[in-house]
């Protein structure tokens, strides 16, 4: 990105190699996880966190009911997971550009 | 290895927290002192415990079992923000997680700490500095700290549930049967772990050197992005 004499953008490019790289990893990764996803589907596998399993074992041989926190219903927990990511992007982006960003000297 | 509210008693989860502010305590002296030798530490280690709050809370598929979970991220903040600082960031981590993912609870904050901040963090530490002295390359001894770091956690984890639940059952099994409940999933995770780690120091080394202490050889920033020297 190209910038005048007060840091205005003066040409801003779609995919520059920064954003090229970080949207070939975000596609391979989405890729990763929606064809896994896709293989449990098909052979009926349930895809519950080892969270959860190792949880439920404890709270057998506890005799103990075991509970998060807070457990969101349906779509929330979506929801809250979107807002937390976002926000942390957020946090990120900022620190990304002071530590990362390269100076005019290189 | 989120233990929820509820699994551990009183006692055990006491034990845990008091265990784990052994380490915090130090934590808070280690980014006290490197918030003074680095203007650059205080927006690092920002950056730093939102990673671990998203890597720890990102559930993957692994289709070879039929279950999700997750990777850590504490090994590497170890390496690059220090083993004791990141006790501290993987306790706020496990807090928020707990408050507002509903992973975890608030009671075993203590016991999660010390097994993915504490014990997963000081384990890749310990591997990154041994192999570097070794003179592994980075990516190597970066990747091997990720790998043990993330199945340390999971040992660890299934390590507190035995110590308070085995009852009459031989601790070491009680403890197998609790890993056998993470392991299968967990070991390509731990894989993609060590890839991961091993990429973001191999990309930190190129770009700010400074931020890995105890790798030489790159430019030296004083502050925030300014180069000064080369080959220190």
């Amino acid at each position: 990105m190209k910038t005048d004499n007060d840091g205005m953008a003066e040409n801003a490019e779609w995919f520059d190699p920064f954003t090229r790289w970080m949207l070939i990893i975000m596609f391979a990764l989405l890729a990763i996880i929606f064809i896994a996803a896709k293989y449990m589907d098909m052979h009926g596998m349930q895809g519950g966190g080892t969270d959860d399993t190792v949880n439920a074992m404890a709270s057998l041989a506890a005799h103990a009911k075991s509970h998060p926190f807070i457990d969101l219903p349906g779509d929330a927990e979506v929801g809250a997971f979107s807002v937390a990511n976002f926000f942390a992007g957020m946090i990120v982006g900022h620190n990304w550009k002071k530590l990362f960003e390269r100076g005019k000297e290189d | 290895m989120h233990i929820e509210d509820g699994i551990l008693p009183p006692r055990a989860w006491g034990f845990w927290y008091g265990v784990t502010m052994l380490f915090i305590i130090p934590g808070v002296r280690e980014i006290k002192r490197r918030v003074r030798e680095n203007l650059a530490y205080k927006p690092f280690l920002a950056m730093i415990g939102v990673a671990v709050f998203v890597i720890s809370a990102m559930h993957l598929p692994v289709p070879v079992t039929g279950s999700c979970s997750h990777p850590c991220g504490t090994p590497l903040a170890a390496i690059v923000a220090g083993p004791f600082a990141t006790a501290v960031i993987s306790a706020i981590v496990l807090f928020f997680q707990a408050l507002f993912l509903g992973h975890g609870g608030i009671t075993t904050i203590g016991a999660n700490d010390f097994s993915m901040g504490i014990a997963g963090g000081i384990s890749g530490y310990l591997c990154w500095k041994i192999l570097r002295r070794f003179n592994f390359p980075l990516w190597l001894a970066g990747g091997i700290a990720g790998f043990a770091g993330d199945v340390m956690t999971y040992l660890t984890s299934a390590f507190e549930l035995a110590l308070s639940l085995h009852g009459h059952v031989p601790l070491v099994r009680q403890w197998m049967v609790f890993f056998a409940g993470y392991g299968p999933t967990q070991l390509p995770l731990a894989i993609a772990e060590a890839v991961f780690t091993a990429a973001v120091l191999q990309v930190m080394y190129s770009r700010r050197p400074d931020l890995l202490p105890g790798v030489t050889g790159g430019k030296r920033f004083n502050g925030i992005g300014k180069a000064e020297t080369e080959g220190y």
